[in-house]
Order: C-alpha cells, then sequence, then structure tokens
C-alpha cells in the first residue's frame, strides 16, 4: 500500500458477504421482483405475504434486514416492528407503505424501523437505503468502503482512486455511492434524479442536465486511472460495471 | 319583510276589523234592545191610560206621568194604529231638549176620540250606547298596545332560538365538528328544527368524510400498483441488449409513471390541507431554509446559468417544516424551470412578506386561473397542482399570494 491510504488505515473494509433478507409485502409482483432484484446480487431473499407467516419466519431465521409493508392483508406492519423489540432481535427493518404520511412515518421509526420508503419507489433507491441502513448496522458505514481500486471512507467522505484521492462534489459522491450499492445493474435516470434531489421537484426532461453530473464524474475517475465503469444505456440511463 | 312584522300586520288588520265590525253589530243590538224596550214601556202607558180612562171616564191630568210627556189632541179619526216614532223630549227639570221616543195612538173617552201622544226621554240609552262605543275605543287602543308590546318584547324573544340558528348555519363548515343542538329550549317547533339541521348537517359530514376518505384511499390504492409498474420497469430495463425502440417507449412509461406518482402525492397532501391534518408545527426560521433552498437548487441554477439575487431578512415563523420545504420547493423550481437561460431570479424576504420574481417568457400568466388546478403553461411538463398546492398552503397558515407581471419580470409574492 503507497503512503496515500494511511489515511485510510484505521479504517477496516466492508465485509463483502450476501445479505439475509426477508421481504413481507402482499403484492405479488413487487415481492418477486425485489426477490429478483436482490438475489442477482447474490444476497439471499426470502419473502412471505402476510403477518403470520412472517412472524413464522422471524422466529426460526436470522435475517440481516426486513422490508415490511405496512398494509398487510391480516394486519399492520408495524406488529412486526413490535415482534422484534420484544424478542430483542437485531433486523434492520425498512418501511414499503403506500401510506405517505408524517404519522407513520415517525411511529415506524420510533419503534425500531430503520428507515421508511414511501410506495412507488425504484428498486435501485431501496437497494441502496439496504446498504445504507446495513453498513449503520455493522457500524461499517465508519469503515472504508473498497471496490476494486476504488476505496471511500464513508465517514470521511473521501475517494482515492488506486490510493490517490480524487475530490468529488457532493453530488458527484453520493451518486457514485448510489451506482456502487447497485453495481452491474442499469439505473434509470428518473431513478438517479429522484435520488439526487429528491422526488418533490420535478427532474423530468431536464435530465441532460444529470448527464453533465455524471460525466463530469465518469471524467474524475478516468483521469485517477480507473477503469472505465460507467456506461450509458441508450435512451434509459446508465450502468456501473460490477467487475 | 320580517314574519313577526306580517304577522302582526295581519293580526291587527284582522283584530281591527272584527273590533270594528263587532262594535257596530253591538252598536246596533243595543240600540235596538233598548229601543223596543222603550216601546215596551210606551205601550203599558198608553195601556194605562186607557185603564184609567175607562175607569173614571176622563183623560188622566198632565202630573200623573212622572217623567213622560203626555198630550191629547181630540180628533175626528176613530182609528189609528199605533205608531212609535222619534222625537225631542223637552227636560221639564234641567229645560233642556233631549232626544226622545214617543207613541201615538187614539184612546175614546166617552164616545169622543182623542190622540195621545206620550213622550219619553232616549237619554239614558244614548249614555249606554256612548260608553259601549268608549269601552269598544278602548279594547281597541289597549288591544294595538300590547301587540305592539308583545311584538317588541316576547315575539323577538320567542324568535331568538331561531336567530341563534340561522347564526350557527351561516357559520357552518363541512370540515369542521359542528353543533345545532339548543340548549334549553322550551319551543317544540326549534327544537325539531334544530335536530333535523343537526341530523341534517351530520349526515351532510358523514357523506362528505365518506368521498374524502375514497379520494384519500384511492389514491392510497393507486400507489401499490404503481410501486409494481416501476419495479417491473426497474427489472425489465436489467434486460441485455434492448432494441433503441423500447427503450425510448421504457423511458416515456418511466415519465408517465413518476408524473402519475408525484400527482397522487400532491392529491393526497392537498386532501390533508383541506382537512387540517398537517403534522407539526415548530418555529422555523424562514430566511434560513430560503438560503438552503436556493443551495439545494445550486446545480440547476449554474446549469442554466441563472443570476441568483438574494436580499433576505430575518422572519421567524410557526408551521410544519415539511409545508414550508414544499412550498419554497415549488416557487423556486417554478421559477427556475420556467426561467430563460442566462436569466435572473430575484428573492425578497423581509418580516412582512416573500416576493421570488424571475425573468422567463414575455407574456404576463392569467392572473385569474394561475393557481386553479391542472392550469399550466402550454410548455410545462409539471402536474399542474405545484401552484395550487403553494396557494392551499398560504391560505392554510392565513397568507395571501398573489402574482404580477412587470418589466419583464413575473414575481409571486407571499404576504404574511
Amino acid at each position: 500500500m503507497s503512503s496515500e491510504s494511511l489515511q485510510f488505515g484505521r479504517l477496516y473494509l466492508i465485509l463483502k458477504k450476501p445479505l439475509k433478507l426477508l421481504i413481507i409485502e402482499d403484492e405479488q409482483g413487487l415481492r418477486e421482483n425485489i426477490t429478483t432484484y436482490f438475489n442477482e446480487d447474490g444476497n439471499i431473499c426470502e419473502n412471505c405475504s402476510d403477518l403470520t407467516s412472517a412472524m413464522d419466519k422471524l422466529a426460526m431465521y436470522e435475517y440481516d434486514c426486513i422490508l415490511l409493508d405496512i398494509g398487510l392483508p391480516d394486519g399492520e406492519g408495524f406488529a412486526i416492528l413490535e415482534y422484534l423489540k420484544a424478542k430483542m432481535k437485531s433486523e434492520s427493518v425498512i418501511i414499503i407503505s403506500a401510506r405517505n404520511s408524517l404519522d407513520d412515518k415517525i411511529r415506524g421509526l420510533n419503534i425500531g424501523a430503520d428507515d421508511y420508503l414511501t410506495k412507488p419507489f425504484h428498486l435501485a433507491e431501496l437497494k441502496a437505503r439496504v446498504v445504507a441502513v446495513f453498513r449503520r448496522k455493522t457500524g461499517s458505514n465508519k469503515g472504508l468502503l473498497v471496490f476494486n481500486e476504488i476505496s471511500i471512507d464513508l465517514q470521511g467522505r473521501a475517494v482515492a482512486v488506486n490510493d490517490v484521492a480524487i475530490v468529488l462534489t457532493r453530488k458527484e459522491y453520493e451518486m457514485l455511492l448510489y451506482f456502487i450499492a447497485n453495481k452491474g445493474k442499469v439505473i434509470s435516470k428518473t431513478a438517479l434524479a429522484e435520488h439526487l434531489w429528491g422526488d418533490e421537484i420535478d427532474m423530468h426532461s431536464h435530465f441532460d442536465f444529470i448527464y453533465t453530473h455524471i460525466k463530469n464524474l465518469r471524467r474524475k475517475l478516468l483521469d485517477a486511472n480507473s477503469r472505465d465503469y460507467i456506461t450509458s444505456v441508450y435512451g434509459i440511463g446508465y450502468k456501473f460495471k460490477a467487475e | 319583510m320580517k314574519l313577526a312584522v306580517l304577522y302582526n300586520r295581519t293580526n291587527i288588520i284582522i283584530t281591527v276589523t272584527l273590533l270594528i265590525i263587532g262594535a257596530v253589530i253591538y252598536f246596533f243590538a243595543i240600540n235596538y234592545i233598548a229601543r223596543s224596550q222603550l216601546d215596551n214601556d210606551l205601550s203599558e202607558e198608553v195601556g194605562e191610560v186607557v185603564d184609567y180612562v175607562s175607569t173614571n171616564h176622563k183623560l188622566p191630568k198632565q202630573v200623573d206621568f212622572d217623567e213622560d210627556q203626555t198630550v191629547f189632541f181630540k180628533t175626528d179619526r176613530k182609528d189609528i194604529q199605533p205608531r212609535f216614532f222619534d222625537t225631542i223630549y223637552v227636560n221639564p227639570k234641567e229645560k233642556e231638549n233631549e232626544p226622545g221616543r214617543a207613541i201615538e195612538s187614539i184612546i175614546r173617552v166617552n164616545n169622543s176620540y182623542y190622540r195621545v201622544i206620550i213622550t219619553v226621554s232616549r237619554e239614558s240609552t244614548e249614555y249606554l250606547l256612548q260608553f259601549v262605543g268608549i269601552i269598544t275605543l278602548g279594547l281597541m287602543a289597549s288591544l294595538l298596545l300590547i301587540l305592539f308590546l308583545a311584538n317588541r318584547y316576547f315575539l323577538n324573544g320567542l324568535w331568538k332560538p331561531f336567530y341563534a340558528l340561522l347564526h350557527q348555519i351561516k357559520g357552518f363548515n363541512i370540515s369542521e365538528e359542528n353543533n345545532f343542538k339548543l340548549t334549553n329550549e322550551r319551543v317544540d317547533e326549534f327544537v325539531e328544527l334544530s335536530t333535523a339541521i343537526d341530523s341534517m348537517s351530520a349526515r351532510v359530514r358523514n357523506d362528505y368524510q365518506h368521498l374524502k376518505h375514497l379520494t384519500d384511499d384511492a389514491s392510497h390504492e393507486m400507489l401499490t400498483p404503481l410501486a409494481v409498474i416501476t419495479s417491473k420497469l426497474d427489472t425489465l430495463i436489467q434486460h441485455e441488449r434492448l432494441p433503441s425502440e423500447i427503450s425510448e417507449q421504457i423511458e416515456d412509461i418511466y415519465a408517465a409513471t413518476s408524473k402519475l406518482s408525484r400527482l397522487n402525492q400532491t392529491l393526497l397532501l392537498l386532501t390533508k390541507i383541506e382537512n387540517n391534518q398537517v403534522v407539526g408545527n415548530e418555529s422555523i426560521d424562514l430566511n434560513a431554509l430560503l438560503s438552503d433552498k436556493i443551495k439545494q437548487f445550486h446545480e440547476l441554477i449554474l446549469a442554466k446559468h441563472i443570476t441568483v439575487t438574494e436580499k433576505v431578512g430575518a422572519k421567524k415563523i410557526f408551521g410544519s417544516k415539511y409545508l414550508m420545504d414544499i412550498l419554497l420547493n415549488n416557487l423556486i423550481s417554478n421559477a427556475i424551470w420556467h426561467n430563460k437561460d442566462y436569466g435572473k431570479l430575484m428573492v425578497m424576504l423581509d418580516d412582512e412578506e416573500m416576493v421570488f420574481q424571475n425573468t422567463g417568457i414575455l407574456v404576463a400568466l392569467n392572473q385569474e386561473t394561475i393557481f386553479e388546478r391542472f392550469k399550466k403553461g402550454s410548455k410545462s411538463e409539471g402536474t399542474g397542482l405545484g401552484l395550487t398546492l403553494v396557494e392551499n398552503i398560504c391560505k392554510f397558515y392565513g397568507w395571501k399570494i398573489s402574482y404580477d407581471f412587470k418589466d419583464e419580470l413575473h414575481s409571486f409574492k407571499v404576504v404574511f
């Protein structure tokens, strides 16, 4: 390791172990797509469609993260959170709900949910949230995220390629993290725009503007002699190569 | 015209008419009775004279008939029908002329015939009639007075619950809890009315709530299918080597889906504001928030090469941070998206107002419809609800929003 890497010396590497996820969602289409999206990445995904079967699974197995819908056919998803709290289980929970009410959000977060995502959401966004929650849970958000020649100090928000620090703007940094969380996947422009600017701001038809940011990020990485990871997928979005 | 006035007017007309008719009838009746009484007496007097004549075979002396005046005239006629008539009576004591009643008849005294006329005073009868007249007039006057007083004090008091109810109905707000119950009301009609109105308002409110819940539920239910579409699209684009035609279609579906979901979220938020279901009331430094927001839009501002001028003074408000975010997001993003390249954006905030001014198209927007739902510029890609949302948020906090176009600047002003 070169001397520059010393600045990251105190940090430890993020373990590359597969995530074990439980998806509790009654909408079949959504459940399947989430499962497929996460499984392709080598994670282990299980799913169920109601509270009862979810409780059964939770009683038997341990998970890293639970994706929890609130409106379930046999009750409210909050029951899962209460169950986890009562059993002192350590699963992270991300609520995925059609209810965009502040009350629900506050209630969910108060009884132990780690994040709250309102439907509809992009799978890429969900993935990024799961990864972030998992990092927080394992403490690796204070660690060093290494992807091939790119290493990211998550706490210091610093990026180095081949141990040479590069300077990224806030949006470029967020974009890089988002890409790495969804590496190997095609990310739509809409998903990217919503991640960077939030969905309250209507970015539609102003996507060229995102392109500028991507171009800058790609150039900075290339200038630091990284491989060319970011490719454009015609008309749809961008892909960050997995290898 | 008020019901009480109308009622009173009718009441008075009927009462007065009836009293007048009654008085006339009374007058004639008493007149008739008194006259027949007098005529009766006169007939008896004639009878007495006849008795006297048959006993004494001579005419009685004048003095024998105390108050009455009797005169005899010798006559050739042997028989006439006794007749009664009104005449003048000369009161011998008071030497006065009084109205009188007289009878004329024929009596026979020793084969000669005399015409006898007996006159009595009608004064006591006249007195009686006058007395009746005065009583009737007095009755009428006191009745009118009583009606007036009753209207003034009693009837008005009687209608008080009605006006109280009317006041409550005028203040009826469909989204609020209303109470139309009258307390301590004794009048059955008003109790019934208030109960009817109360149950009607409850029913209306119930229907309204149902409708609102329907909108709410429908919007919520739409979010899950939208989530399915989005996730399907996200999965679809993972496909290797999609033909470019399909990619373009997918891009459009993405755009439509995200627009639909934004529409939905906005509608939900609008309902929430209208229903006063806004959560959170905290002290917010609007100036700090505004500066933060402008920073958030930094990249967009740079991309369009817009010059931003900030004149932001301190302003503290109480409200929901979430709503303020949305308010500022909408106003700022409008001012940017509808701006021209190398345009200007002026933001002004002080204790009284907040103004956003931006360059853009050189034509004023329609002031009347600009805040209406789904009214938007032909080039706008938005939902058409942004400014409606802005207006509703302002309304919620009792602020006034207005649009103006002057010196090539579109300006939106919020007056606190």
